[in-house]
C-alpha cells in the first residue's frame, strides 16, 4: 500500500537521483547523531567540516582533487562494467600507477623532458601500468575463466604491498638512507614533473588534472554509448555466445575493457602523485580506490552519475580529515557514514532498477 | 640439528598456530557461506567487531567467557543485516560487504576511543592458556601445544562443520545452495533459509576469530585490530578451491608466512617484509589462474536467488 502511495505522490522524479540523495542525507544525520554522541558541539563540528571541504578556495581544490582520484577509478569501472565486468582492484592500480609515476620521474629522466613531456610522460607511465594490471585480471579470465572480481581483488592486495616493498627498499624507491629516521618513502619528485596548477601560484591547488578529467569524462561517454567498441563491450557483457557467434573478438574486449579500467586506476595513482603529494609512500591511496569501486556503482553506468558521487567522496573525505584536526571528531565517523551510504544504495540498487525501467 | 635450532622450530611452529587460529575460525565460516553462495566480504568486519565486543565484554565483567559470548552476540545482527542484504534485497555481495566493513571500522574506532579514551593500554582479562593432557610435557615442541583454550575449542567446531558439511543433509543443501539452487528450490529446501544460515554461522566463526584475536592473544584491542585477516581467511577459501581441507592448510601456510615475518629478521636473515606479507595473496593468485589444478568456485558465488 505505502509503496503505491509513495509512487502516486512522486510522479516522474527518478528513484535514481532522489533515492541516492536521502540516503545521504539519512547517512550525514546519522552521522551528526555520532558526533553529538561524542560530546562535540554539533554546530562547531559542522564548521569544520564546511571548512575542510569548502571553506577556501583552497579547501575545493583539494576536495576536487580527491574527487578527481576517485572519479578516474569510477570512469574505468563504469566503462568494464559495460562488458559486464566488476572491476574490484582500483586500489591495487592506483599503486601501481604511483610507482610507475614516481620511477619515471625519478629515474626515468622525465624531468629532463621538455616542457610538458616532464609531465606527461610519468602519467603516461603511470597508465601504462594500470593497464597492465588490469589487463592481467582480464587475461586470466580470458585464459583460465577466473572471475575478475576475485583476481582484481587479489591483484589489489598485491599491488598495495608492491608499493610498500618500493618505498622499503632503498634498491627500488626508497629515498637513500642517511639516519635511522630516514623515512620510508620516494624522494620528493622534481618541479617539473609535478603538474601545473591552473592559476599559476594561487593558493588553489587544482591542477591540469581536473580538465584532462572532464575531457575523459566526455570521451568515456561518447565510446559507450556511442561507438561500434561501446556496442561491442555490451554485446559481450549481455551475450558472449551470441557475440561469438557475431563473430566479435571476446577475449579481446574483455582484456581491452579490464586494461581501459586499470588504466584508469593508474592515470589516478598519477594525478595522486603528481598532483599533489610528490612523495611515494606506503600508504599513499589509503582506500581511494574502493571509493572509486563504489563511486563506479553508484553511478549505474552513467558518466554524470560517476561526477556526482566522485565529488561527494572528494569532499566528504576533506570534510571529514578537517573535522577530526580542528573539532577534534575522529574522522572515523565519515567513515561510518561512507559505509552507511554504501550500505543503504547496495541495499535499494533493485528497487532503483526497478524503477529505471518502469 | 641443535636444541637451540629445534626451540626456534617449536617457536616458530606455536605462532604459525597462533597466528593460523584466527583465520582458520574465519576462514571454516566463510567457506559455508561461500559455498552456499554468498560471498562474505564483510567477514573482515565481523571479526573486527567480534574483536571489539570481546574485548569490551571482557573488560566490563571481567570475566573473559563473557567477552566471548558478547562477540558472538554482537555479530549475530550484523550477520543478519549481511544476509538480508545480499539475499532479501539481492544487494551486490561484494559491494554491502565493503559498506558493512567500513561501517565497522568507522564505529569501532569512535566506540573505542569513547569508552576507553586514555586507558586504551589496559590489559584486558584473556583467556587462559590449556593443553590437551600430556602434550605439554613432550620435551621441546610441547610448547606448541600451550594455546589459548578457545583454540582448542575452535578446532572442535572446525572438525564438526567439516563433518556436517561432507556427510549430512545440511551439508548437501549448503552445497546445493550455492551449485544449484532451483533443484533445492523444486526439491522442497528453502534456498533462503540455508543461506541466512549459512552467512549467520559464517558471523558466528568470525566472532570467534576476532575475539581470539583480541582475548585469546594480544589482550586489549587497537583500532582496526584485525587489519586485513578477515580479507586473508576469504583468500584462504579461494586458494583452498573451496574445500575444507585445502583451506585449513591454506590458513596454516598463510600462518605460517605471517609467522615468518617475525621470525627471520629474528634468525638474522634478511627477506624484504613485503614478500612474505604479498605471499598468500600471490599463491591465491596461482591458484585461482589455474596453476594448481582447475578451479571450481561454487556456481552461484556472489548471485541472489530469485524464485
Amino acid at each position: 500500500m505505502s509503496a503505491i502511495a509513495s509512487r502516486r505522490a512522486l510522479p516522474r522524479i527518478d528513484r535514481g537521483v532522489w533515492l541516492p540523495l536521502l540516503a545521504v542525507v539519512t547517512a550525514l544525520a546519522i552521522g551528526a547523531l555520532l558526533v553529538a554522541a561524542t560530546g562535540v558541539a554539533l554546530p562547531d563540528a559542522a564548521a569544520a567540516f564546511a571548512d575542510g571541504a569548502w571553506g577556501s578556495g583552497y579547501a575545493i581544490g583539494a576536495s576536487i582533487n580527491r574527487a578527481l582520484a576517485i572519479g578516474l577509478v569510477g570512469l574505468g569501472f563504469i566503462v568494464a562494467q559495460r562488458a559486464n565486468l566488476t572491476n574490484v582492484g582500483g586500489e591495487g592500480q592506483i599503486a601501481l600507477g604511483g610507482i610507475a609515476a614516481t620511477a619515471m620521474s625519478l629515474y626515468g629522466g622525465a624531468s629532463h623532458l621538455a616542457g610538458p613531456l616532464a609531465f606527461v610522460m610519468p602519467m603516461l607511465a603511470a597508465t601504462l601500468a594500470g593497464a597492465a594490471w588490469g589487463a592481467i585480471a582480464g587475461a586470466m579470465k580470458v585464459r583460465f575463466g577466473t572471475n575478475e572480481v576475485i583476481s582484481t581483488l587479489l591483484l589489489s592486495f598485491i599491488g598495495i604491498w608492491v608499493l610498500y616493498g618500493c618505498v622499503q627498499s632503498e634498491a627500488l624507491l626508497r629515498q637513500p638512507m642517511t639516519t635511522s629516521a630516514t623515512l620510508p618513502e620516494s624522494l620528493e619528485i622534481p618541479e617539473a614533473t609535478h603538474l601545473p596548477r591552473l592559476w599559476g601560484e594561487a593558493d588553489v591547488p587544482l591542477h591540469v588534472g581536473l580538465p584532462l578529467a572532464l575531457l575523459l569524462c566526455a570521451v568515456v561517454a561518447v565510446v559507450i554509448n556511442r561507438t561500434v567498441f561501446g556496442t561491442m563491450l555490451r554485446a559481450v557483457g549481455a551475450n558472449p555466445d551470441a557475440a561469438r557467434r557475431a563473430g566479435m573478438p571476446i577475449g579481446g574486449c574483455i582484456v581491452l575493457a579490464m586494461a581501459i579500467a586499470g588504466a584508469f586506476g593508474g592515470l589516478a595513482g598519477a594525478l595522486m602523485l603528481q598532483g599533489e603529494q610528490w612523495t611515494l609512500k606506503a600508504r599513499f591511496s589509503s582506500g581511494y580506490g574502493f571509493d572509486g569501486l563504489v563511486v563506479g556503482l553508484l553511478a549505474r553506468g552513467s558518466v554524470k552519475g560517476v561526477i556526482a558521487s566522485a565529488l561527494l567522496f572528494g569532499f566528504l573525505r576533506s570534510g571529514g580529515i578537517n573535522m577530526e584536526l580542528v573539532a577534534n571528531v575522529p574522522s572515523a565517523i565519515v567513515v561510518v557514514i561512507q559505509g552507511l551510504i554504501i550500505v543503504t544504495l547496495a541495499a535499494a540498487a533493485l528497487w532503483i532498477e526497478r524503477g529505471a525501467v518502469r | 640439528m641443535d636444541t637451540h635450532a629445534l626451540e626456534l622450530l617449536a617457536v616458530f611452529v606455536g605462532s604459525t598456530l597462533r597466528l593460523a587460529t584466527p583465520m582458520l575460525f574465519a576462514a571454516s565460516g566463510e567457506l559455508v557461506s561461500e559455498r552456499a553462495g554468498v560471498l562474505n566480504l564483510s567477514v573482515e568486519g565481523m571479526m573486527l567487531l567480534g574483536a571489539f565486543a570481546g574485548a569490551m565484554g571482557s573488560l566490563y565483567s571481567g570475566s573473559p567467557l563473557v567477552g566471548v559470548l558478547a562477540a558472538v552476540l554482537a555479530v549475530i545482527p550484523l550477520a543478519l543485516l549481511q544476509a538480508f542484504l545480499s539475499n532479501t534485497l539481492r544487494a551486490n555481495q561484494i559491494v554491502s560487504g565493503i559498506g558493512l566493513n567500513l561501517v565497522v571500522l568507522g564505529a569501532t574506532t569512535v566506540l573505542y576511543r569513547q569508552w576507553l579514551g586514555s586507558r586504551s593500554r589496559v590489559q584486558i582479562p584473556g583467556i587462559d592458556r590449556w593443553a590437551p593432557p600430556g602434550l605439554s610435557d613432550i620435551p621441546v615442541f610441547g610448547a606448541v601445544f600451550v594455546q589459548s583454550a578457545l583454540l582448542y575449542v575452535g578446532l572442535a567446531v572446525l572438525v564438526i562443520a567439516a563433518w556436517v558439511l561432507r556427510a549430512t543433509a545440511v551439508g548437501l543443501a549448503v552445497h546445493a545452495a550455492g551449485a544449484e539452487p532451483r533443484a533445492l528450490d523444486q526439491s522442497g529446501g528453502s534456498v533462503q533459509r540455508v543461506r541466512y544460515g549459512a552467512v549467520l554461522f559464517c558471523g558466528v566463526m568470525s566472532a570467534l576469530g576476532g575475539a581470539f584475536i583480541s582475548l585469546g592473544d594480544i589482550h586489549t584491542f587497537t583500532e582496526n585490530m584485525t587489519a586485513g585477516t578477515g580479507y586473508l581467511a576469504l583468500v584462504a577459501v579461494i586458494f583452498g578451491n573451496w574445500r575444507m581441507g585445502r583451506t585449513v592448510f591454506a590458513c596454516l601456510f598463510f600462518g605460517a608466512a605471517t609467522a615468518l615475518q617475525f621470525q627471520l629478521p629474528a634468525m638474522g636473515l634478511n627477506v624484504p617484509n613485503a614478500l612474505l606479507i604479498m605471499l598468500p595473496y600471490l599463491m591465491a593468485l596461482l591458484a585461482v589462474g589455474g596453476v594448481m589444478g582447475r578451479q571450481t568456485p561454487p556456481a552461484y558465488l556472489t548471485l541472489a536467488y530469485r524464485r
